[in-house]
């Protein structure tokens, strides 16, 4: 196979660049298994600073480098600058430790983290010189397979990958590199090879599902092709702590972010939050135990000589074990001047005494916490098991600790929402300030600062909400009105998310295959990095839904009917569709739900579908 | 120096693919490498503990360095030959350390000695030859002054304080290299691509600046220059 090594026609380019730390190679960590067989890069579709933290990436970077005979690069879209001077010298684009054309792997992976990285995608594969389409590709081309939090609705994107992994993929790289080594080594066609990767659970080839549509365009369902199975369901990993987590990974040498060491210490969330897709898709909880978190947090920083370790999951302050985690992480790294930094907290006196813990003596930034919703009413329609009265005890207990700024986050256009329900976030950002001025010495309010963050609900699919209606541009920016007005004006900083990204969101989301088509018009309009604010133009994706003849308001906002198809319903979560209805039902009733991990099962089918189980730290292994 | 803390000076090269690093980049990987090496480095005291160290100036992004400088405080002695060789194998390629020595507490900071940077500029193009570039490089220092728009402010180099001695060319396989000397300041220093990106303009030469690399920063001394070392 061809190894071009593109170096010497990259550097060149770099003194014309911003940041060309970007492009460099050559971290501490970065792996070069240069007389591999099969070689493998992974690209996270945003410049360096934002992908290089990925755990994900690293998780998958370290499982197929260990691997006999198998070599992972990495690879990251350049910034603007850097993808004109490419395009201009005719370079394509490269992975970062051998500096080889993309085009020249066996297997190019790319994460969908997000859905305004979709044009971002394109990008990549052009810049490469890859064929955009599946269908576009040949025998010599590499196989594209993506994976991420953006595959349980993977139609929009369906038709630029050949397979898309669906769930976690620690183990199922491994059975892919497996499945496509055989097929080279029997001279397998693309077709054949891309029928022998349908075979590995989890696996999900688009070309083998064929869209049904009726009278009109109608949408009728998906249907396998051949032997595919019907439904695809979730890979799941069954006990993190049998998996060795990446402790010595790339260590960067420019700013990014999250720059920090990582170390994952559970999976999963089941407070059944029925707005949240990550709560919902990676069910079922499975914590670390303090063991090895406290034995791999130490060698993580020994290898990686950062000076900060978060330790990350949905939910950190849930894991069961945290406590003795915190304390025995603060005697070992005692005068060490390292740090260790929790992402955020639970709204409760353990969650502020757990902040406490990470913080003493230091610095106190900011604490932040998320109670979704203004009133009582709407917590419970969405199943935010916090009271008014957790929170403010938690503000209490911070400003007594000596914290002078917090953060709250909330969210507009929920479903079943009243002007009553917005105008109570205002009332109780008051009550918070309220609460916090009480707390603090006289001397020390004006340094008091309460930050509010508002985004605007999308639905999302697989999580009981993902039938309803998505409020439209208008509405939002009404109820953005209501909530301005109900917002105490001193002390407070609010933020609320962008009319048009969150109804491009909620289109991408839950839009069937034909978004494809309007995802590819937009990036040849000119859409790339639509996530970075001063890159997004509104206007290049009306022209693509016009273009394209893709109605985006009947995506984002009609509410479905229980029973309609839905083009995901061939991807599976392993969370039932009746414990979803049951959900709506309850939400539409304002009923809770409590968390299955703690209070016995409640019905959601994952572990008996997946054959797993909840895991807390502190309990035996089976 | 605070009690029972060691003062140690390292120098090591920038070169290869790492010329491409910024000055921030660059310390916050040698703090990482100080930390991977477990030299026992010493904390500063107050709000956010962090680890003693210093740097010698800061070196452009895509400028290579050959003599650069750190320091660092450590609480426990090891000597100077083991943390050297711990500090060597936690760099990654491209960073290389390869002298270090305990200083006195009582020496002045390595910003406040290091003022003098030599500096090799390769020059490529069709008009590159060693005499074109010396007589546009001499006339231009012959001005007296050089002024350089940076961010939209104009900034007036006295080039008689700035280059303490002329600038050498000698001519390459292909093109020229240019030797000069800089003494750098509290308020800026000239880059040498900068005077001999001026001087090529002027003389409208065809040619440009190709790799640069500073190959040593020294310590001005009565009637001379050292190492800090």
């Amino acid at each position: 196979m061809t190894r071009t090594d593109l170096w010497d026609r990259v550097e060149p380019l770099l003194a014309g660049v911003e940041r060309p730390a970007r492009y460099i190679d050559r971290e501490w960590g970065a792996r070069h298994g240069d007389d591999a067989e099969y070689h493998a890069v992974l690209i996270y579709p945003d410049t360096y600073e934002i992908g290089q933290a990925n755990q994900a990436v690293a998780i998958l970077y370290h499982a197929l480098n260990e691997l006999p005979g198998v070599a992972a690069e990495r690879a990251y879209l350049p910034w603007v600058d850097m993808s004109a001077a490419l395009r201009e010298a005719g370079v394509p684009l490269f992975s970062l430790e051998s500096c080889r054309p993309l085009s020249e792997f066996d297997l190019v992976g790319i994460t969908i983290p997000y859905e305004l990285t979709f044009t971002n995608i394109l990008e990549t594969l052009d810049l490469a010189g890859i064929p955009l389409r599946a269908a576009a590709r040949g025998d010599d081309d590499p196989l594209v397979i993506g994976g991420g939090p953006c595959v349980f609705n993977p139609e929009p994107i369906a038709p630029f990958f050949d397979a898309i992994l669906i769930g976690e993929g620690e183990q199922a790289v491994a059975e892919i590199v497996a499945a496509h080594r055989a097929a080279k080594a029997e001279g397998l066609s693309r077709a054949e090879t891309l029928a022998s990767l349908a075979r590995v659970p989890g696996v999900y080839v688009p070309s083998l599902y064929n869209v049904l549509t009726g009278e009109g365009g109608l949408f009728l369902g998906v249907e396998a092709v051949g032997d595919a199975p019907a439904r695809v369901s979730k890979r799941v990993v069954a006990d993190l702590d049998a998996l060795p987590a990446p402790v010595c990974g790339v260590v960067p040498f420019m700013d990014v972010v999250h720059d920090r060491f990582g170390l994952e210490v559970l999976r999963g969330c089941t407070r059944g939050c029925r707005f949240c897709q990550a709560g919902m898709v990676y069910r079922p909880v499975r914590e670390r135990s303090a063991d090895t978190i406290v034995r791999d947090v130490m060698a993580g920083l020994a290898c990686s000589g950062y000076d900060e370790v978060s330790l990350t999951s949905l939910s950190t302050t849930d894991h069961s074990q945290l406590e003795e985690v915190l304390r025995r992480l603060g005697k070992r790294l005692e005068g060490s001047g390292v740090s260790v930094s929790l992402p955020s907290l639970r709204v409760d006196a353990f969650g502020v005494e757990m902040a406490r813990l990470v913080s003493a003596g230091g610095k106190k930034s900011g604490l932040t916490f998320a109670p979704e919703a203004g009133t009582q009413r709407m917590r419970d329609v969405v199943n935010k098991n916090v009271t008014e009265e957790d929170l403010l005890g938690s503000v209490q207990r911070a400003f007594d600790a000596g914290w002078r700024r917090v953060k709250l986050y909330f969210m507009i256009g929920l479903p079943t929402e009243t002007d009553e329900d917005i105008a109570g976030i205002g009332r109780l950002v008051n009550r918070v300030l309220q609460t916090a001025r009480d707390a603090t010495p006289p001397n020390a309010r004006g340094s008091i600062r309460v930050g509010v963050s508002v985004s605007t609900f999308v639905p999302k699919v697989q999580t009981p909400f993902q039938w309803e209606a998505q409020i439209t541009h208008e509405e939002v920016r009404r109820r953005q009105g209501v909530l301005r007005d109900s917002m105490p004006r001193k002390g407070v900083d609010l933020h609320w998310h962008d009319a048009d990204i969150s109804f491009l969101e909620g289109v991408m989301a839950r839009g069937g295959r034909e978004v494809a088509d309007v995802v590819e018009a937009a990036w040849r309009g000119g859409a790339v990095f639509d996530a970075w604010t001063e890159k997004f133009r509104l206007q290049r994706w009306v022209d693509a839904f016009e273009s394209t003849g893709v109605d985006a308001a009947s995506i984002a906002n009609r509410e479905r009917t229980p029973d309609e198809p839905l083009p995901w319903d061939h991807i599976s979560a392993a969370v039932a569709p009746a414990y979803l209805r049951a959900e709506r039902a309850r939400a539409l009733e304002a009923l809770t739900t409590p968390d299955c991990s703690f209070t016995g099962c409640t019905g959601c089918d994952v572990c008996g579908d997946l054959g797993v189980d909840i895991v807390l730290g502190g309990e035996a292994r089976g | 120096m605070a009690n029972g803390e060691f003062r140690l000076r390292v120098r090591y090269s920038k070169a290869d693919r790492l010329r491409w690093l910024s000055h921030l980049e660059i310390i916050h990987t040698l703090e990482r490498a100080v930390r991977r090496a477990k030299l026992p480095y010493a904390i500063t005291q107050g709000f956010s503990p962090h680890m003693k160290v210093a740097f010698g100036p800061a070196l452009p992004v895509g400028t290579a360095g050959l003599e650069e400088y750190l320091e660092v405080w450590l609480t426990r002695y090891t000597t100077a030959e083991e943390a050297l060789a711990s500090l060597g194998a936690a760099m990654p390629t491209g960073l290389v350390p390869d002298h270090a020595k305990f200083v006195s507490e009582r020496d002045k900071s390595l910003t406040a000695t290091l003022t003098i940077a030599r500096y090799e500029v390769d020059v490529t193009g069709k008009e590159s030859g060693a005499q074109q570039v010396q007589t546009a490089l001499d006339s231009v220092i012959a001005a007296g002054t050089l002024t350089v728009v940076h961010k939209g402010k104009n900034k007036v180099y006295d080039l008689a304080r700035c280059l303490p001695e002329g600038a050498r060319v000698t001519g390459q396989e292909s093109g020229s290299r240019v030797m000069l000397t800089v003494r750098m300041g509290p308020d800026g220093s000239l880059r040498p691509e900068v005077l001999i990106s001026a001087a090529l303009e002027a003389a409208a030469l065809e040619a440009t600046v190709a790799t640069k690399t500073r190959t040593a920063t020294l310590v001005e001394t009565e009637g001379g220059w050292a190492r800090p070392m």
